[in-house]
């Protein structure tokens, strides 16, 4: 593998007596998307904005396309996309005048900002909306052309700071085909959010904090697995109680019986299913589906925040997916 | 030519090219708002009028027409409220997010507000025409020649410039917009009112005729008054900054800007919303 396009290490950050940032280090490879996982408050803005130029650290180090974000700032903005929060577009400048402004400021001239802001409309899906000025534009609106504000001048790496929040479903569903566009096209992206559907969606590895501290990290799928191990359902075609007391004793002790299903630990996972599927082949019982389910994100985000550092749980969870 | 001076002499002029974008912006987001425009050519207007016929029918001024000793006085008032327009406009953009989309770019740390305070200027260029024409039809005249009357209001436009970075310096400062409006207004109305703006300090009480008289306010409209042969009677005896008040405004116009703009320069560039 290549070197990462971000690399932070022990990023700490305080304002005032709060301490936003502990101690947060994290690797993104290249052309992959982290997803940086946390509730309000728990740091994920101060570390994009670290990552970005806008703040100073008072602790650790962090390399951004190769660059310090400290000593080599400049070069770092040449190579970096930010989306932050806030909207960034001028009301009173068109969709295109804002675009075309931004290409000027990355120093693409005017002909290529203005061919950059037509490509970037039409990416976008904001061709009619391009001449109209961004006071009318909707929320869902504003954030594309913010996105597509980012982009102008091609950016190795993306810098989301929760791109869905305060959007209705159709804009979030939107937002995130456009985000998947972009990573098929081998853009390296951070992005930030308070959703574990979107950070399930999107991301090829999550990185929990909690309290300026990193809690977790993983693929989604290490994360789910290191919280739990999984459960076997079988589901019946009916709630035939003979059959499902028959399928219970079959998983053993700790089986539970809810609506027509019966659900037990895997602790081998796999193997456990193929073992279930050929007993209930020789029991005789008609099965309507039988598969395996891990824990959901939700319940891993619960664990991982509720006793973060505290709970020699949360710390095997962190550490066995390290 | 060293590589170092090419790359220098390459950051010059991408610095220059970010300026003219960013004034380019804040030219285009003012041509957006004709409330502005007409409320920003309306009050010279009504200065015109409230000064010269309200106030200005019980003033006397001795050996003159008062309403023309009041027009470069209403010149210099609008390079004051031009800077607290300018406070307000710094401190509203500083708690907006575009702040940190410019911050994000790679561009020269000093061209937004370098920006701004060439927008300024420019838009206030069609303020400076309409007061010219109320105050030519109000009766004042530019008695020195035309070359005069020119650099009488270069000097006015380099004033408002170096006023205009300590309005810039106010609204990175301020912690709103709303701040920035109080703040900047306070002094502004000292400034403009202990002065020889509106009328003649000799007939204030001593200690403040002094302040009047060594308020930068008062040399700048003397030296308006002087170039547009506006004046009534010599100088008072003593004040240096009377006796040479063309000097005196042009060097501390560049004081003001070569001190307070590289100052607003690292401010912004080192903000933190």
């Amino acid at each position: 593998m290549s070197d990462p396009a971000i690399s932070a290490h022990n990023l700490a950050r305080s304002f005032g007596s709060t301490k936003a940032l502990v101690d947060v280090s994290l690797d993104v490879a290249a052309g992959s998307v982290c997803a940086l996982l946390g509730r309000n408050g728990a740091g994920k803005t101060t570390t994009v904005r670290i990552l970005t130029t806008l703040l100073p650290a008072d602790g650790g180090r962090a390399q951004v396309a190769g660059f310090d974000v400290d000593s080599q700032a400049a070069l770092v903005r040449t190579r970096i996309g930010v989306t932050g929060q806030t909207a960034t577009m001028d009301e009173l400048l068109t969709g295109a005048e804002n675009l075309e402004t931004i290409g000027r400021f990355c120093h693409l001239g005017a002909a290529t900002s203005r061919r950059r802001a037509r490509e970037l409309l039409e990416q976008f899906d904001l061709v009619a909306a391009g001449k109209q000025l961004v006071k009318r534009y909707s929320g869902g609106m504003r954030r594309r052309l913010d996105l597509a504000a980012s982009l102008i001048h091609e950016p190795e790496v993306l810098f989301l700071d929760e791109p869905t929040t305060g959007l209705d479903p159709v804009g979030r569903a939107e937002m995130w085909t456009s985000i998947r566009s972009l990573v098929s096209a081998g853009t390296t992206v951070l992005l930030t959010t308070q959703y574990l559907d979107e950070a399930d969606r999107l991301a090829d590895t999550i990185v929990v904090i909690d309290r300026g501290l990193v809690v977790a990290e993983g693929t989604p799928e290490q994360l789910k697995a290191s919280i739990g191990r999984p459960f076997i359902r079988v589901t019946l075609p009916e709630a035939d109680a003979a059959a499902l007391e028959r399928v219970g004793r079959l998983l053993g002790a700790e089986a539970e019986v809810s609506g027509r299903s019966v659900s037990a630990p895997a602790p081998d996972g796999l193997a456990t299913l193929g073992d279930v599927v050929a007993q209930l082949g020789r029991l005789g019982v008609p099965v309507h589906e039988v598969g395996l389910e891990y824990p959901s994100l939700d319940e891993v985000f619960s664990t991982v925040t509720a006793h973060a550092g505290s709970s020699p749980r949360s710390a095997a969870a962190a550490e066995g997916v390290a | 030519m060293s590589q170092s001076a090419v790359a220098a002499e390459r950051r010059l002029q991408q610095g220059m090219l970010d300026a003219y974008t960013a004034t380019r912006r804040f030219l285009i987001r003012g041509k957006r708002q004709p409330d502005v425009i007409f409320g920003s050519l309306l009050t010279p207007v009504i200065f015109v009028v409230l000064f010269g016929y309200v106030f200005g029918s019980s003033i006397v001024v001795p050996g003159g027409n008062y309403r023309s000793y009041l027009m470069p006085g209403l010149f210099a008032m609008s390079v004051l409220f031009s800077a607290a327009n300018v406070a307000v406009a710094v401190a509203t953009d500083m708690s907006e997010g575009v702040v940190d989309r410019f911050r994000t770019l790679p561009i020269a740390r000093s061209a937004i507000i370098i920006g701004r305070s060439l927008s300024t200027l420019i838009l206030g260029i069609p303020v400076l025409v309409v007061m010219i024409v109320c105050g030519l039809a109000v009766g004042w005249r530019a008695d020195q020649g035309l070359a005069n009357a020119i650099l009488a209001f270069l000097l006015f436009e380099l004033f408002a410039v170096a006023i205009g970075w300590l309005g810039i310096l106010v609204g990175l400062l301020a912690g709103s917009a709303q701040a920035a409006d109080v703040i900047i207004n306070i002094p502004i109305f000292l400034m403009g009112f202990i002065s020889s703006v509106f009328v003649d300090p000799s007939m204030m009480p001593v200690w403040l005729r002094e302040i009047a008289y060594w308020n930068p306010m008062s040399a700048l409209v003397t030296a308006g008054r002087q170039l547009f042969g506006n004046t009534i009677g010599p100088p008072p005896s003593g004040v240096w900054s009377l006796e040479h008040p063309i000097a005196t405004t042009f060097g501390l116009a560049l004081v003001i800007i070569i001190v307070v703009a590289p100052i607003c320069v690292r401010l912004y560039s080192h903000s933190t919303r």
